[in-house]
């Protein structure tokens, strides 16, 4: 009898042995596998990158069409291009503001440098994962280097290059739940002192806006855009718009839902800012 | 198929985002392989989780590794959780799908966003956002499709 319990718990031991075995053959075999990550990722995700270019513009027509069906006719068209006028319009009230509130000569030096002193290196958009990071068609052969800034035509911040392979990079956009980028609220009354403040990524393509200081007047309708703080980015480029404020009196700060002004899904082609140099 | 459905889901799918919600096709198809795997076949679960978890990380920005270690380990309490709810005529009853497939699934995106995300243990909540319940109820409509089918294509051939 006892030699039978012997033998089974014999059997055990060899059981768990053989498991412990194979646990760590595994984990061996997946950290050798990640001493060669980006060549594998980048291999992999240049071979499909065609397919998955494809799928990417199969889901913008068909969402297209959906969202024209949806909409009776072309007003999903023509909501698109309102949005983009729109965008260009907020943009160059951005860009003017700033030139009224400092020193008029030099913020015009400083806006037109930063209007056209910038190289842009366009890039498609290849995919999207459910983290907020994008992929896009430019990697380290084609000039892009890690921190770059990406915008989109309108001058809309999209995010920065978080990770560099040989034939394409990740964005962090502004939504990922990492992403901290400083802003400045756009003020009316040019008087105003400037509202300094942060928007904070959410996860979902959505964002909020945050450490507003208490007494600061915001309002929806408000238009948020990158500060001068921010090293990470240029200054004064477009980032969102305040829908409603979140009133809370026991926050030292106030905070904002807010509407990005970048939409994936007219994101065909991004810009990365090939050449900006963060300020001392 | 796992490598047409990572293409879909970081593509395609993009464009039809639930409240920015993705379904997570490649996690559906996993979890359906190992709900009608073997019972005794660890290793068949394990290979499923290599295959998945490879095109879950190659897709992420991450190491390729998180994903393939909690599927393996997800796929393993799975097919224990099975054993202990067997039934006579049938191995595979859908009124224990939905809820495995739900407990999976969170456990699934928790773990994965804590580590993708870096989060803190109390911001707990935050991880919780609203587009993980919509990816959810998005990846389960999904799975409950590939069930019907599975399960019609098994009957088929049997």
């Amino acid at each position: 009898m006892n030699s039978i319990n012997k033998l089974s718990i014999n059997k055990k031991n060899t059981h768990w042995l053989k498991f412990l075995i194979g646990g760590i053959v595994f984990l061996l075999l997946l950290f050798i596998l990640n001493l060669f990550v980006s060549p594998v990722r980048n291999s992999f995700l240049t071979l499909f990158s065609p397919i998955q270019k494809t799928f990417w513009a199969a889901g913008e027509s068909s969402s297209g069409f959906f969202g024209s069906l949806l909409n009776s006719g072309s007003l999903a068209k023509e909501n698109n291009n309102l949005k983009q006028t729109n965008q260009n319009l907020l943009a160059q009230i951005a860009v003017l503001q700033s030139i009224e509130q400092g020193n008029q000569a030099q913020s015009l030096v400083s806006a037109s440098c930063q209007n056209s002193g910038f190289k842009l290196l366009m890039a498609g958009v290849t995919g999207l994962d459910d983290n907020d990071i994008l992929s896009i068609s430019k990697g380290s052969a084609d000039g892009v280097a890690q921190d770059m800034p990406v915008i989109n035509q309108q001058n809309v911040l999209v995010g920065k290059v978080s990770k560099v392979y040989k034939n394409f990079s990740k964005i962090t956009l502004i939504s990922n739940k990492n992403s901290v980028t400083n802003i400045k609220v756009q003020q009316s009354d040019l008087t105003l002192p400037e509202i300094d403040g942060v928007v904070r990524g959410n996860g979902g393509l959505t964002a909020h806006l945050d450490l507003i200081p208490i007494n600061s007047s915001i309002n929806p309708g408000d238009i948020l855009v990158t500060s001068s703080l921010d090293k990470s980015f240029p200054k004064d480029l477009l980032v969102a718009q305040i829908t409603e404020k979140i009133k809370n009196d026991q926050k030292p700060f106030q905070q904002a839902k807010i509407n990005l002004f970048f939409d994936v899904k007219k994101a065909d082609n991004l810009f990365v800012i090939t050449n900006y140099k963060k300020p001392e | 198929m796992f490598c047409f459905f990572a293409l879909l889901q970081n593509s395609f799918f993009t464009y039809f985002n639930l409240f920015g919600g993705v379904p997570n096709l490649i996690f559906a198809l996993f979890f359906l392989l190992i709900f009608f795997a073997n019972q005794n076949s660890a290793i068949q679960v394990v290979l499923w989780a290599v295959v998945a978890g490879f095109f879950l990380d190659i897709f992420s920005y991450s190491f390729i590794a998180p994903s393939i270690i909690l599927l393996v380990v997800l796929g393993l309490i799975i097919k224990k959780i099975q054993s202990t709810l067997k039934t006579r005529d049938d191995n595979y009853p859908a009124v224990y799908y939905v809820p495995l497939f739900v407990f999976s699934f969170l456990a699934y995106a928790l773990i994965i966003s804590i580590y993708l995300n870096y989060i803190e243990v109390r911001k707990i909540a935050f991880v919780f956002s609203f587009n993980i319940i919509f990816s959810l109820i998005y990846s389960l409509i999904f799975a409950e499709l590939f069930f019907y089918i599975y399960k019609r294509w098994l009957k088929s051939i049997r």
